[in-house]
């Protein structure tokens, strides 16, 4: 008798089998996850790369607790995600997992740094508020509301907040899109300098190629489905990135 | 500060208009309810109060002539606490601005002017001094009515002895908070006098030395008090007494009762149909406010905050508006309630006040707020909490409109852009528009009803005064006359129309349920006085039978062809059984008819009359009223316009005075509601708005988009609201209705026409303030924040 298990390695901070996702039904159904299997390991950095609606936002939702796949399972750890209720996935989140969306989703009514504190307030383990805004450079923005700050400024208000929380996975949509170079490299040190002294496991999504440089490993996505996958034997610093 | 309850305060300053509004219909509901139960408590309080310091009798005992040595049988009467003897009987002042002598009463008072019971409160001037038997104290209504006052004199005739009096005060008695002329329904200040003197000069004038002609209990709480009043009876009857009855028979309290339990049903069935509307306003608003937050909801989710954090962050919001609109209310109903007490004060002639509030007033209120916007607020989050936070917040997901696309062709053929702009969010967010939609209805309805009691008040007045009455004077004989004396009526020169009339108190009674009141005999074709069907036609009365009035019917809970019991209290106080045999329209009153002849009959006392109703040659009046005056047998005189006048009073003083209040609250309410309509459109489309602005479209047209959508809207709310106002006014047009009047709730077009320009009117001017507003808004700040 063959029993199919599934080898529990412990140093895997996420493991996906299978997972699909189809929003609507029938004719206007649109499969944006089409049985994905993947497993990235704790500490790495990850970069997700694919053309627009091939699907990368919605695998970050699903592997951070937003979403759920239609079909498929999803591991944080030892802990199965597709099977958590609500509450569950809201204690995941709130204990373990820091976002940058794709959308700089700020509160406009609180400031930058109260923004920050949004998050810290929950959080078990948080650094300052104003000192993480100070990683990002925006040290002196902090009473600001995001309507007096830039769009790449609101970004780096976002990042701060997530990286505030120090959690164990942080997950980057398109973290440096509205960015120019220099400061979208002053971003990604912060989270590589995370990802160094914390060991946080980080997934990006983005569209600037050379990003993929600083990764330990590179998801190539299309059409739903990974395309390809390549480790970095040695990853860049993002101040030697080009883009 | 928590960041979130640091959002909560700037979210609600940001809101701070459409807080306002909500917080201004929640009070104004809670202030009507607060209000309404303050000063009905605090009515009640004030009388009982009234009662108690002047010691107002238990039990009042009339009796011809009893001697004094009586007293102290009836004081070892068990259950009785104290007994209190005095002299009584008619009067009848003369007024010089009158032309007929005004009736009145006289009463007794013990040498030093304090009884034991039924003492009086001196308003003006002194009590009368015992060493001069012709001063007296007035009624202080009655001589304010008739430009008297303390040190004039005043002429009048006690038993059959005219004389000089001298007024040398005047008081107030809880015995007398109402009066009326005899025989007539409505108070009248001016024709009821009530004259207080020393006991020993009144018992002169009557003849009643060493004796009494009235005697007041005050009985022990735990007494029963039929036995006592069996009791008193008993004593009395050798005396010519046996006619006793207790405080609530007696005919003041007994009116200032129906007064306030007119107030009081007024107060409990009103104000609901106020704090409904603004609880229903509070969850529309309030879902529309959290369906406007779901991105940050969204977010909040995603950050690892949990529903019941969440939950709560909202609900506080929602509870800081609920909160503090009910209690703003309550201060307001405070406020208003202590105004309108001390106008009710002045017409129910309290001397003093008491100001009590109903806390479960304020309970109710402030808990029906906080239920209803929970209630709004928990929906609207229970839809967002089932949404994966993913959902929640991608970025604002247009909505759907592809299903318009057929009419979309329509469209473009005849509508430009922004009409196609206005009509697509109206046809394509219809749980958004019908929430708007019914919530501009339930003000307008609130309008309508109130509108349509005011027709109603009208209406009452009309029915009663010029289709059920149509003569002009009302005489009353001393003592029931017979034929000849309406003859003699008939022969004075102007009276066109004479019709004798029978009156007696009787008691109706069917099984359980009974009402005492008084039976009206009229002639069998009654022109001036009459009993009409729902068609406005003449009742014929019948040969027997009686004709009842619907309140009456449905009080008795007897149909036409059942049998009830009269009891008359009066002549023979015969007990007859006859068929009730139609229905009458009464708007005043519970007036039971019969035919003169069978009352007559049953009463053994054929071709009398007790009154008649006259139609005058309005040229002769003068020559008529002197006429009247010279007839002996004329005990009274009422002129119709002064009737009218009097229960036209007493609408707008009594009972129905709140519904001024209520009818400016209603349309403050309205106003409220449309305005904070116009608001959230404003504040949903503040980002398209800008969009178009960006894209070159004007000022003008942009803001067209938005006064379109208010403006259809609107005109989606006027048959709506038409329909539920028309419903409505009938619950509220009941809960006006008392005892002594009912109001009809009135279909009239004209009405549904006012309360529909109410609501435009104020959507016009609350479409004025925002286009105000988009004038000035500045396009980048609209475009950078999410709404
Ligand atoms: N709620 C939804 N309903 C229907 N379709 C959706 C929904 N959300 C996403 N999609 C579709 O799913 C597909 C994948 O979307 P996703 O947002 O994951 O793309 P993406 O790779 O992040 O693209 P981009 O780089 O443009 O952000 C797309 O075709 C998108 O249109
Ligand atoms: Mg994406």
């Amino acid at each position: 008798m063959k029993i199919s298990s599934v080898p529990r390695n412990p140093n895997l901070a996420f493991r996906a089998k299978g997972l699909t996702k189809v929003y609507g039904e029938g004719r206007t159904a649109v499969h944006a996850l089409r049985g994905v299997d993947m497993e990235i390991p704790k500490g790495e950095i990850v970069v997700l790369l694919g053309p627009s609606g091939s699907g990368k936002s919605t695998l970050l939702n699903i592997l951070g607790g937003l979403d759920r796949p239609t079909e498929g399972t999803a591991h944080f750890t030892d802990q199965c995600l597709t099977d958590m209720d609500d509450s569950a996935l809201t204690l995941y989140r709130r204990n373990h997992v820091g976002f940058v969306f794709q959308f700089y989703n700020l509160m406009p009514s609180l400031t930058a740094e109260e923004n920050v504190e949004l998050v810290t307030e929950i959080a078990r383990n948080p650094m300052d508020a104003g000192k993480a805004l100070s990683l990002v450079g925006l040290g002196e923005r902090r009473h600001h509301f995001p309507a007096q700050l830039s769009g790449g400024e609101q970004q780096r208000v976002a990042i701060a907040r997530a990286v505030a929380k120090q959690p164990e996975v942080l997950f980057c949509d398109e973290p440096t899109g509205a960015l120019d170079s220099t400061t979208g490299r002053a971003v990604l040190r912060v989270l590589r300098d995370v990802n160094d002294r914390l060991g946080t496991t980080i997934l990006i999504v983005t569209h600037a190629a050379a990003t993929a440089a600083m990764a330990d490993r590179v998801i190539h996505f299309a059409d739903g489905g990974i395309r390809e996958i390549s480790t970095n034997k040695t990853r860049l610093d993002p101040e030697e990135l080009v883009w | 500060m928590s960041p979130l309850d640091k959002k909560l305060w700037r979210d609600l300053r940001r809101v701070k208009g459409q807080a306002a509004a909500i917080g201004l219909v929640i009070a104004l509901g809670v202030m009507m309810q607060v209000m309404m139960s303050g000063l009905v408590h605090s009515l009640q309080e004030t009388r009982a109060e009234y009662y108690e310091r002047y010691r107002l009798a238990d039990i009042f005992a009339p009796v011809l002539r009893a001697p004094n040595s009586v007293t102290p049988q009836l004081a070892a009467i068990e259950g009785v606490s104290r007994v209190e003897t005095r002299v009584t009987g008619m009067v009848l002042i003369d007024i010089p601005s009158r032309d007929l002598p005004v009736m009145g009463r006289a009463i007794s008072l013990p040498p030093g002017g304090d009884p034991g019971l039924n003492a009086i409160y001196m308003s003006t001037g002194r009590m009368f001094d015992a060493a001069h038997p012709e001063e007296i104290v007035l009624l202080d209504s009655f001589a304010e009515a008739n430009g008297l006052k303390a040190g004039d004199n005043l002429v009048a005739t006690i038993n059959g002895a005219q004389r000089q009096y001298r007024i040398v005060g005047t008081a107030r008695s809880p015995e007398y908070l109402y009066t009326t002329a005899p025989g007539e329904l409505v108070p009248d200040d001016a024709r009821f006098g009530v004259i207080w003197m020393n006991r020993d000069a009144l018992a002169a004038a009557y003849d009643m030395v060493g004796a009494f002609s009235e005697a007041l209990f005050a009985i022990n709480r735990d007494a029963t008090q039929a036995s006592v009043l069996q009791e008193i009876d008993r004593v009395l009857k050798p005396y010519g007494g046996g006619g006793a009855y207790g405080l609530e028979d007696q005919y003041s309290n007994r009116f200032v009762s129906e007064e306030m339990s007119g107030l009081e049903v007024s107060a409990s069935g009103v104000p609901p149909f106020f704090l409904a509307v603004a609880a229903f306003l509070l969850y529309i608003v309030i879902s529309r406010m959290v369906q406007a937050e779901r991105e940050e909801i969204g977010l909040m989710k995603a950050f690892g905050y949990r529903n019941r954090e969440v939950g709560w962050h909202y609900m506080k919001m929602v509870l800081v508006i609920a909160i503090g609109g009910a209690i703003a209310g309550c201060l307001i109903g405070i406020g208003t309630g202590r105004a309108m007490i001390n106008l009710y004060t002045m017409y129910f002639k309290f001397p003093f006040l008491v100001f009590v509030l109903d806390p479960t007033s304020f309970v109710s209120g402030v808990s029906v707020s906080i239920l209803s916007a929970s209630i709004g607020g928990l929906f609207v989050m229970r839809r967002i909490f089932r949404m994966a936070p993913a959902d929640a917040m991608r970025p604002p997901a247009p909505a759907d409109y592809s299903a318009a696309g057929q009419i979309g062709a329509w469209f473009a053929k005849y509508l430009d852009q922004p009409s196609r702009m206005v009509l697509r969010r109206v046809t394509r967010q219809p749980g958004r528009m019908m929430g708007a939609v019914l919530g501009i209805a339930a003000g307008m309805a609130l309008t309508l009803s109130m509108i349509t009691i005011y027709a109603g008040f009208e209406r009452t007045l009309d029915l009663t005064f010029t289709v059920v009455d149509r003569s002009d004077v009302t005489v009353g004989f001393a003592r029931p006359v017979g034929e000849d004396a309406i003859f003699a009526l008939r022969r004075i020169p102007g009276v066109e129309v004479v019709e004798p009339t029978r009156a007696v108190g009787a008691v109706l009674r069917n099984g359980r349920f009974s009402h005492q009141g008084a039976v009206t005999g009229l002639t069998v074709a009654p022109e001036l006085i009459r009993a009409i069907d729902s068609d406005y036609s003449t009742i014929e009365m019948p040969e027997s039978g009686i004709v009842l009035a619907k309140e009456l019917a449905d009080l008795l809970d007897i149909k036409p062809g059942e049998m009830l019991a009269v009891e008359v209290m009066g002549g023979r106080q015969p007990v007859v059984d006859v068929p009730v045999v139609a229905i009458a329209q009464s708007l005043l009153g519970a007036p039971a008819y019969m035919g003169m002849e069978a009352l007559n009959r049953a009463l053994g006392e054929p071709g009398l009359a007790s009154g008649a109703y006259l139609k005058i040659d309005k040229a002769f009046e003068q020559e008529i009223f002197a006429a009247l005056r010279d007839m002996p047998m004329i005990a009274g005189v009422s002129l119709k316009s002064e009737m009218r006048t009097a229960f036209e009073t007493l609408m707008n003083q009594g009972a129905g005075a709140t519904r001024y209040v209520m009818g400016l609250v209603a349309f403050i309410i309205t106003f409220g509601i449309v305005y904070n309509a116009a608001r959230v459109a404003q504040a949903e489309r503040a980002r398209d708005l800008a969009s178009l602005r960006v894209i070159g479209f004007h000022r003008g047209e942009t803001a067209f988009v938005l006064l379109g959508e208010l403006a259809v809207v609107t005109l989606l709310a006027l048959p709506v609201g038409s329909m539920i106002g028309h419903y409505m006014s009938f619950a509220v047009a009941e809960g006006f209705s008392t005892e002594l009047y009912q109001i009809p709730s009135l279909f009239l077009p004209e009405s549904h026409g006012y309360s529909a320009l109410v609501v435009i009117a104020a959507a016009l001017f609350s479409g004025w303030l925002v286009k105000r507003d988009l004038d000035r808004a500045d396009i980048t700040t609209a475009l950078k924040t999410r709404e």
